[in-house]
């Protein structure tokens, strides 16, 4: 049994609320938009729910080949919406629907997604290859890049802040991501997204990042400096799998060993870059 | 085959579920929807440790939280070594455990029980309950256990029935038929593959769970999750120590078993725990205690060597099995035993055989009975092997089982040699419609075309492989089941058995196999079921027993009910029971075309004339254990650059005899291959070095969902077993042998690696085609 010492529920009206009632907890308040990490992960004396799922931070809201999404849009309402099918080549649907099974997505959040950060999470690695950038509001307002976010204290940051945007840049191209789990409904043993835009067969940028590794999902620089002003092909895509292979850090968890991992995150790399060469195409 | 094809009622046809209506619309009906005033609640407190002996514990700080009301541990419970295992007597399994040990023997052992008012107050208490522990060094493989000088997992003095406890080995058996040495040294062709399987969990979804109560005349109550309840009731009485006319079972509807309900495991703590306060006790498992605390398969490991004339035609097979029972040894001789008697009958050409191997206790969790009880593990390298053989002799794989596979009116020594812990009993296999369900699913797979020619698409290699099992049908000279079929004054009729309904639909089918020889249709006659009060006994669900020899009964007490009405009827009508007919709710007389309803019948016996009740009760016990039969067809693609193994399509075509309710024959095929391709790819507990199971979530371990299963096609081959009710044979055990080895051929036949290790995980998968060079 998990969350038995809460004592009191609370619905949130703005984030100013939810701040406030945030700091008067000091530590003992936890915000709830799916709920799907607070009940999974115990330990946490949690004396206060504070529900912020109406604050009216659910949206999905695409123009100009940005994409904003609201931090407590269920991964469901952003996977059904029209504007992530239009968005960077349809790669957050191919993430989705990659994410455990439909009854978890109908609760989880993107903010969660993004707060939780599990290492062995789909989205995570998606968000950095995308250059997605966080808002928040905590003392004062805040961005920044969530790839940035992920190599600094951001625990700490959410614990004392909302988190209530994520925004995507607009890409000319298209991105792709695999994905290996055990089962339909496995976390991964090892994911990929890359993205590419071409200029007349020859490539203008890329963006490759690789997770589960069993850490948390990080680009490869030197992989995506491979790639620009390459001809693109299946040659290049071999070539840079191969190095992939050669460089990426991996390492053995219960779940998969390295040496597994490291092949398979060549493999994955390579056919990300395929298939968004393939969509960027056209 | 023969198949009877005479018109029948009740048989045959897919009624609606018994127990359909009340479970889709969320009555309560399960174990725990009870609830009853005053009720505690019971926890468990698990050992931490693989192997160590408890020094001392300190109950008072755990007894001071408030809402405690008992705290039970070895100090203060009768010492009375049983086994768990939920078996007909002579219990075949060693009495090695007690209700709380000085001793505990794996990570989750019993070391105490609390029972309070709320369910926090009875955690708070477990934390407070200080053990002393003397921490012993552990065994964490068989092969440790076996080892010179390995630490002896059983040493109490007052254990009985162990193989050898010095060396740890629970059961042992070796029975050998001919000369396999020589046959297989002078065969022209041998094959040999080893084949194992790790630690999985049945998952069954409702966990086990009991409600103990004492009733207005202070009789216990034990309503109860359970396979067995007539075991549960002798099991019980004697660890608690109380009357058993002083307990009643009951079994509501379960949400699955799966065997690892064949096991006493709650039932006599929460007995216990209400017997000292006096109040009802209710206790259920976390998903966590039922992956570690309950049962599990037996990890196993089976090598099987073969011996063949250039025609494929079996002289020799050794089959040498390695199992590991952990702490316990509940089903440890009998799941053994299974791995040879339910699979080397199938290739009974063979002259020289031997079957032989241990089962030993390491310091992990306890393995008990799980669907398909060893032959699952038989099968994986006994297919496999046959996948071998073919392959060295050129031989379409289908063709050579085709060769070897027993056939009716034939025998083999095995049925005889090898049973229950036992010798078996010698039978005559009288069904059999394997040739047919080979022919049938090559078929339907495509077999010929898709083995001749591979098929690749980028990474991805597709092949195509089989398997053939056979299982039984309930245990021959263990098993007896009874039935009381009655009467009522309206023409209605209410039959109670002490049989098992799991979820399998055993309520169900017992009502058609009576309603069949009455003449009635299904919803005539009300089951009620698996109450030890009120039911007749039974030795419960498991073995693939409840259709054959459950069913056996009820329809035996339904000949003698349809005789009795005959008689009534017949004294009504003026004529003699020989001319009456039972058919479409009334007796009819050929004679003279006269008619009875069912109604009249029971009203004229009730209230008019010759008053008597309407009613008889049958038993039948099990002399003979008919096999049903199946093969397997399944096509896999396997990605040659991450090793992922997709199952594209599963074919599995079974020989059950007649099936009583084909859909629900369907419906336990298919569940089984799902569980079964389970284990060929996902399902495997992970132990820390400590001993610990470090995955007991379905979070880190996968058993398939619908997004998972693939296309599933069970096609049910007709045939008539003549001992059977209605011509019926088992079918709730056979699909889970299936997949293993047919998925393992598969790849082979992909991409020319053999998978011996279960799960077939990408990384497995993977290195074994970068070991090939592939």
């Amino acid at each position: 049994m998990r969350l038995q010492g809460v004592r009191r529920f609370h619905l949130a009206r703005d984030v100013e609320e939810a701040l406030s009632l945030l700091s008067a907890y000091d530590g003992r308040g936890a915000l709830l938009a799916g709920g799907v990490d607070l009940l999974r992960v115990p330990g946490r004396e949690v004396e206060g729910l504070i529900d912020i799922t109406r604050m009216g931070l659910a949206f999905v809201d695409g123009a100009g080949g940005r994409l904003r999404v609201g931090a407590t849009t269920t991964l469901t309402e952003v996977l059904e919406s029209p504007d992530t099918a239009h968005y960077a080549g349809g790669v957050l649907a191919e993430v989705l629907r990659a994410v455990a099974v439909p009854p978890l997505r109908n609760m989880a959040t993107l903010g969660g997604a993004v707060v939780s950060a599990h290492p062995w999470a789909d989205l995570p690695t998606a968000l950095v290859a995308l250059g997605a950038e966080a808002r928040w509001v905590g003392d004062t307002e805040g961005r920044g890049s969530v790839e940035e976010l992920y190599q600094g204290e951001f625990r700490g940051l959410f614990r004392k802040a909302v988190l209530t945007e994520i925004r995507f840049p607009p890409w000319e191209g298209a991105f792709a991501y695999e994905k290996v789990g055990r089962s339909a409904t496995d976390i991964a043993l090892l994911n990929a997204c890359c993205g590419l835009g071409m200029d007349d067969g020859t490539i203008a940028w890329a963006r490759v990042a690789v997770g589960a590794r069993p850490e948390r999902g990080e680009r490869l620089p030197w992989a995506e400096e491979a790639l620009v002003g390459q001809k693109a092909g299946p040659a290049l895509w071999a070539e840079v799998g191969r190095l992939v292979e050669s460089k990426v850090e991996v390492g053995d968890d219960r779940r998969a060993g390295g040496t597994w991992r490291r092949h398979t995150a060549g493999v994955l790399v390579a056919r990300a870059l395929a298939r968004a060469a393939e969509k960027a195409a056209g | 085959m023969a198949v009877e094809t005479r018109k029948r009622g009740a048989v045959g046809q897919n009624v609606t579920k018994v127990d359909g209506p009340s479970l889709v619309a969320g009555k309560p009906v399960f174990t725990l929807d009870l609830d009853l005033p005053g009720t505690l609640i019971g926890k468990i407190l698990p050992s931490p440790h693989a192997h160590a002996e408890i020094v001392r514990i300190d109950t008072s700080e755990a007894e001071a939280v408030p809402g405690v009301r008992a705290i039970l541990h070895f100090g203060n419970v009768p010492r009375v070594p049983y086994t768990t295992a939920g078996q007909g007597w002579p219990e075949p399994s060693p009495y090695d455990t007690v209700l709380f040990d000085r001793k505990v023997r794996f990570v989750g052992d019993r070391v105490a029980a609390v029972a309070a008012e709320t369910e926090e107050a009875a955690r708070e208490a477990l934390g407070k309950i200080r053990v002393e522990y003397n921490v012993l060094p552990a065994v964490l493989s068989p092969e440790e256990a076996l080892a010179d000088g390995a630490p002896v997992v059983h040493d109490e003095p007052d254990a009985e029935g162990i193989y050898d406890a010095r060396k740890n080995i629970a059961a042992a058996v070796d029975i050998p038929v001919g000369d396999v040495e020589r046959a297989l040294a002078e065969a022209p062709v041998t094959v040999e593959a080893a084949c194992e399987i790790p630690y999985s969990q049945h998952c069954a979804i409702e966990p086990h769970c009991v409600l103990a109560y004492f009733d207005e005349v202070g009789r216990l109550v034990l309503r109860t999750s359970t396979q067995v309840p007539f075991h549960v009731r002798r099991i019980v009485a004697r660890v608690v120590g109380l009357d058993p006319a002083r307990i009643r079972v009951v079994k509501p509807r379960i949400g699955g078993g799966f065997g690892s309900k064949q096991e006493i495991l709650l039932e006599p703590v929460a007995a216990l725990l209400a017997l000292r306060t006096g109040r009802p006790v209710r206790m259920a498992y976390t998903r966590e205690e039922v992956f570690v605390s309950s049962r599990t398969r037996h990890p196993m490991r089976v090598a099987v060597r073969l011996g063949a004339g250039n025609d494929g035609v079996l002289q020799a097979v050794d089959m040498e099995v390695l199992s590991n029972t952990g702490a316990y040894g509940t089903h440890a001789l009998t799941v053994l035993s299974n791995v040879g008697s339910k699979t080397l009958p199938l290739y009974n050409k063979a002259r020289h055989l031997r079957f032989h191997g241990k089962a030993v206790y390491t310091n992990l969790p306890v393995a008990g009975a799980y669907r398909g009880y060893g032959a699952t593990q038989g099968f994986f390298a006994l297919e496999v092997a046959m996948d071998k053989l073919a392959e060295r002799l050129r031989m379409d794989p289908v063709e050579l089982r085709r060769r070897n596979h027993i056939r009716a009116g034939e025998t083999s020594p095995i049925f005889e040699k090898i049973g229950e812990g036992r010798e078996g009993t010698a039978q005559i296999v009288r069904s059999c419609a394997l040739e047919e369900c080979l022919r049938v699913g090559a078929e339907r797979i495509g077999w010929k075309e898709k083995r001749a020619r591979r098929r690749e698409e980028g990474p991805w290699a597709y092949g195509v492989g089989m398997s053939c099992a056979m299982q039984g049908s309930g245990i021959t000279g263990v098993d007896m089941a009874a039935a009381t079929l009655v009467m009522q004054d309206d023409g209605s009729f209410r039959l109670l058995v002490g049989a098992t309904d799991l979820g399998t639909g055993s309520d169900t089918i017992l009502a058609q196999i009576a309603a069949e020889e009455l003449g009635v249709p299904v919803d005539r006659v009300l089951v009620y079921s698996s109450d030890t009060d009120f039911t007749p006994f039974d030795t419960g669900a498991y073995a693939s027993s409840t259709t054959y020899v459950s069913g056996n009964a009820v329809l035996r007490a339904a000949q003698e009910v349809r005789w009795q009405i005959l008689e009534v009827a017949g004294a009504a009508l003026g004529e003699p029971p020989e001319v009456l007919e039972l058919s479409g709710g009334a007796v009819e007389s050929r004679r003279s075309g006269r008619r009875l309803t069912l109604a009249e019948v029971g009203h004229r016996a009730t209230y008019v004339t010759e008053q008597r009740q309407i009613a008889a009760t049958a038993s039948f016990a099990c002399p003979e254990s008919p096999p049903p039969f199946a093969a397997f067809f399944c096509e896999v693609a396997v990605d040659r650059e991450t090793g992922v193994v997709r199952v594209e399509r599963f074919v599995a075509a079974a020989d059950c005899g007649t099936a009583i309710h084909p859909k629900g024959a369907e419906g336990q095929l298919e569940g089984a291959v799902l569980q079964g391709i389970g284990h060929a790819l996902y399902e495997e507990m992970l132990f820390a070095k400590s001993g610990r199971c470090v995955n007991a979530s379905f979070f880190d371990y996968k058993v398939p969902s619908a997004l998972d299963a693939p296309r599933i096609e069970a096609i049910l081959v007709p045939s008539e077993e003549p001992t059977g009710p209605w011509g019926a044979k088992s079918i709730s055990e056979i699909g889970i042998n299936g997949p293993l080895p047919a998925i393992s051929n598969a790849i082979y036949h992909a991409v020319g690696v053999r998978m011996v290790r279960a799960p077939f995980t990408p990384e497995r998968v993977a290195a074994a085609l970068r070991l090939q060079g592939r």
